[in-house]
């Protein structure tokens, strides 16, 4: 019984194993601490403890990568209740788990309320502490320090029922100041950075049941979302730019249908499936800036914009499986789908230059996308089989751009397009050996009339994986392609991505095991571009093209070592370098334009962690723990002139207390 | 001694041919005993480890309610009626041992109850089916490391073992928060295949799991993006945001494919060919735009609302 009750407390620890330096809680503690309470049987584990971080160089980029930081943390806990009979009186089970509680920059909790045949409950909470610069796109004057909360909650009755109802409940949060930009007074003059308040709430209601009849299982869902946002900008005094204000409350509502059918038969399977949601937002946006344009002079402006876009959404599907027999299967999946987003604006502006504009815009983009795809798979023997199909999709896109000032006739630029996509895939899963698997697949298709120029023109996809696993041990190596060629008369665009992989690990004995990958991701990309650059005076530039070349080696390995049930050990070491296209250095090249460019085409890199944690048993239902973690981040050279290094030792130490 | 003579005996002849009749007979001509349910109660008395601990097991709910027809409740729910088992003193050949099975037969064996989710209705159609990675691949009835869902590992963990290069992006300076316990794979990804989606060409799902209706599951938490916006950014929309976006991790910020954004913007936006959504190239940057002055390198700083903007076409607000 106990070593039971022991495997119970190492699995439900597993759930909040983290790559991360903590929590602890995947490491044994002891014997095992199952307590039956009446028809109940209840397995706890709290880990209490201290976390601590020391940053050198740049900061913010740390706190963009990792954000750990000082202080007590509940890291992580446990808690499983089960009846013991499936007969509870009001719940059946109940499973708890947390992490990172206490101001973690991750923190999770899950709960699991369940009472067999009459209700299931599942909450997923979630909170982020989301810091980014975005340094090396926006000079650092981008910024965001905000807090992102998720929760879902979903409310299931008489689950194992041919009927159930269902209610979910989801939310989406995010607050917190940022710094963002703006431009006055006209599209030459300074950018300003300006502080946001943000402010971002989401909330879905969601209500639907199951049902069954003749086999086929129907399930029909109705669902309301809204979303608020009230971010505020404000700036006081920065020269330039004395004054500015900016409000612009944002309100959205989508509410929906979903209706699925579900039926399985002898030899056909059937999924039928229906959507509708009528995306609708309003807004209003009040600006006023006061300060001086780039000639000096006073200025003035006020904006103020109102209007709404909608976005109704259609989608269908029906997806038939047909197994006439146990080794032969043909599936064919027809999709289509509408999209028409509409939307218009008044926009009014006053300033002292000027003195008022006005205007009124609107635009549409509809996106209609029809798709079919076919697949035939033949088992030849239980270790050997083919698969193969074709895919086709017509996808027309209409576009509406109008705008013109009030009271006057528009007469908008409309277009149309249509592409269609012609793709044939196959493959083939063949066990070779007992223990040794192997799949291929692949897919070669064409666009004819791509959307952008780094969208997919002719392309083919390629992947291959070999598998060998035997009790301990497993062992896996693989390869995967993507290319594209969307080369036109005045642009080329081609991108080649290859990826190479292994992975291994060996659960040698109780007390020692091992496990490492190793992947390397290549990626070229050449593209053409046309821009303007020049001094005194830009001119248009068409002959160069925009490299990109990336060779990152990853390579990770972690080995846990007990010493019986003393203390438990886990050594880990992870890599990211990228070696970029093999230069050491910048070269100066024969143009300042040809500069820009040639110093964006590779970025290499070295980001590395070690980790140790170490768990030692101090009585049968406490254990300590500690763990130290170095994150190493080194550019070969800095981009646009920010360095963005840095160097972080962080750990922990807790106790953990599981009966 | 033997004498051979004693083989010609009448009555030896026909104890050998009794005996032979089995080599001679397929086995399915043989009469056969009626494989019978004997119930949950006398499996445990051989497998006590797996019994110890089923109550705990999702699967306990049909001995529970104890309504189930016999060959839906408890072991023989999953293994068949153990009759034959019990008579043979165990063994794989006498019983539905998942061990044994093709993943076909895994597949359908799940299937007979676990296909009424609208979640699980694209499973024969996914790509895990097609390349043999079925239920029992990544779900451990027994030895489970989850008490939800019952998967044989961590998430995490069950995703890398197959999927190490995605396990390197995840491993990345920038990167959405997996390893740290803040997000999970099927947060984004229906492991159980997912349908058509409504962007790119709707041709490859890479099991997307999509988002409230229909959209890029990147909008699920990133809700501030999703508009809809009177100036939509069409490529967002048409294309998805992996189109300048990594979406499991990368080198550069904001997880962008490129580490400086204007190459990124520009690759598109040179006026060539018919792309765009006017058919007629994607429109190049202002002439006033100098490229070697640092101001213009870093597009976001005046188009702020590159995602979508009620207020100006070229997303300066």
């Amino acid at each position: 019984m106990k070593k039971t009750l022991f495997a119970i407390f190492c699995l439900s620890g597993m759930l909040a194993a983290q790559e991360t330096v903590a929590p602890t809680v995947d490491e044994k503690v002891g014997p095992p601490r199952g307590e039956s309470k009446g028809d109940y049987n209840i397995v706890q584990s709290w880990e209490l403890g201290y976390r601590f971080a020391a940053v050198g160089g740049n900061a913010d980029k740390y706190r963009s990568d990792v954000n750990y930081h000082d202080g007590i943390r509940l890291l992580g806990s446990n808690l499983t209740v089960n009846s013991k009979d499936g007969h509870g009186r009001w719940f059946d089970e109940i499973v708890l788990s947390t992490q990172g509680l206490g101001n973690d920059p991750y923190e999770a909790a899950t709960l699991r309320v369940q009472k067999n045949q009459l209700y299931r409950y599942d909450l997923l909470w979630r909170q982020n502490d989301y810091f980014n610069p975005g340094l090396t796109v926006a000079n650092g004057e981008h910024l965001e320090t905000t807090r992102h909360g998720w929760q879902d909650h979903e409310l299931t009755l008489f689950p194992q029922s041919h009927f159930r109802i269902r209610a979910g409940y989801s939310r989406v949060a995010e607050n917190g100041p940022a710094l963002t930009t703006e431009q006055e007074f006209d599209g030459r003059s300074d950018v300003f950075p300006i502080f946001r308040k943000v402010r971002r709430q989401f909330n879905d209601f969601r209500l639907g049941a199951d049902g069954q009849w003749k086999g086929l299982r129907f399930t029909v869902q109705r669902q309301w979302e809204y979303f608020k946002e009230d971010s505020a900008d404000s700036l006081t005094s920065t020269g330039a730019l004395a004054s500015f204000q900016r409000a612009q409350p944002y309100r959205g509502t989508t509410p929906g249908w979903m209706g699925n059918v579900y039926g399985e038969y002898k030899w056909i399977a059937l999924t039928g499936r229906f959507t509708y949601a009528g995306g609708r937002g309003a807004f209003v946006q009040n600006e006023t800036a006061i300060g001086t344009d780039r000639f000096g002079s006073a200025q003035n402006r006020q904006v103020i914009v109102t209007g709404n876009g909608d976005r109704p959404v259609v989608t269908g599907d029906v997806n038939i499986t047909i197994f006439p027999v146990g080794r032969f299967t043909i599936i064919n999946h027809v999709s289509a789908s509408n999209t028409r987003m509409t939307g218009n604006n008044f926009f009014q502006q006053f300033d002292n230059k000027t003195f008022s504009f006005s205007s009124v815009n609107f635009q549409f983009l509809g996106v209609r996308l029809v798709t079919n795809a076919t697949d035939v798979r033949y088992r030849f023997t239980k270790t050997f089989d083919l698969f193969g199909g074709f895919r086709y999709a017509d996808r027309e896109i209409r576009s509406i751009e109008d705008s013109g000032s009030p009271g006057t006739a528009l007469d908008g630029i409309s277009a149309s397009q249509s592409n269609h996509t012609k793709a044939g895939v196959g493959g083939v899963n063949w066990i070779l050996m007992k223990y040794i698997r192997a799949h291929a697949e692949f897919e070669v298709g064409r666009n004819d009339n791509p959307f952008t120029p780094q969208s997919l023109r002719d392309y083919h996809a390629a992947r291959a994986k070999v598998q060998y696993r035997k009790k301990t041990l497993l062992l896996g190596g693989g390869y995967q392609d993507n290319y594209n060629d969307n080369s036109i008369q005045i642009t080329a665009y081609s991108s080649h991505a290859r990826t190479y992989q292994g992975e291994g690990s060996w659960n040698a004995k109780s007390w020692v095991s091992v496990d490492g990958s190793y992947s390397k991701l290549h990626l070229d990309t050449i593209g053409g571009i046309d821009f303007f650059a020049g001094s005194p005076r830009s001119q248009e530039v068409t002959g160069l093209q925009s490299i990109y070349i990336s060779n990152i080696h990853a390579a990770n390995v972690g080995l846990r070592f007990a010493v019986r049930q003393y203390a438990d050990l886990y050594v880990g070491y992870n890599l990211t370098k990228d070696t970029g296209d093999g230069r050491s250095g910048l070269a100066t090249q024969a143009t300042a334009a040809a500069q820009v460019f040639y110093n964006a085409q590779t970025f290499p890199l070295t980001y590395h962690s070690p980790v140790l944690r170490l768990s030692v048993r101090v009585t049968e239902k406490l254990r300590w723990n500690v763990g130290y973690q170095y994150y190493g981040y080194r550019e070969d050279f800095g981009l646009l002139s920010v360095n963005q290094n840095y160097r972080a030792n962080t750990g922990y130490t807790s106790l953990l207390w599981a009966f | 001694m033997f004498k051979w003579v004693t083989l010609m005996r009448p009555l030896t002849i026909l104890r050998l041919a009794l005996l032979a009749l089995p080599l001679c007979a397929p086995a399915q001509t043989a009469p056969k005993a009626e494989n019978k349910f004997v119930g949950s109660a006398v499996c445990k008395t051989c497998h006590p480890d797996v019994w110890l601990n089923f109550n705990k097991n999702p699967h306990f709910r049909s001995i529970a309610s104890g309504k189930e027809e016999p060959a839906k409740t408890g072991c023989e729910g999953c293994h068949g009626p153990g009759g034959n088992h019990v008579a043979a003193g165990g063994g794989k050949p006498t019983i539905r041992a998942f061990s044994q099975m093709s993943p076909d037969q895994a597949l359908n064996t799940c299937l007979e109850c676990h296909s009424k989710d609208v979640a699980r209705g694209f499973v024969r159609a996914s790509a895990h089916t097609e390349a043999d990675v079925v239920c029992n691949s990544c779900h451990s009835i027994h030895k489970s490391q989850s008490p939800k869902f019952l998967l044989a590992k961590q998430q995490t963990q069950l995703c890398y073992s197959c999927h190490a290069g995605v396990r390197a992006q995840f491993d990345m300076p920038v990167k959405h928060r997996v390893n740290e316990g803040s997000v999970q794979c099927t947060d984004c990804h229906n492991p159980h295949g997912s349908a058509a989606p409504t962007w790119k060409t709707g041709t490859s799902s890479a099991m997307l799991a999509p988002a409230h209706d229909n959209e890029m599951p990147c909008l699920k938490c990133h809700v501030d993006k999703r508009g809809p916006f009177v100036f939509e950014h069409a490529s967002v929309r048409v294309e998805g945001c992996d189109n300048c976006h990594m979406p499991h991790g990368s080198t550069n910020a904001k997880l962008l494919r490129r580490p400086v954004v204007f190459t990124l913007c520009l690759e598109c936006h040179n006026g060539a060919g018919t792309f765009g959504r006017q058919n007629a190239g994607v429109i190049t940057q202002s002439a006033t735009h100098n490229m070697l002055d640092p101001k213009y390198q870093r597009c976001t700083l005046c188009h702020v609302r590159l995602h979508g903007s009620n207020v100006d076409p070229m997303f300066l607000r």
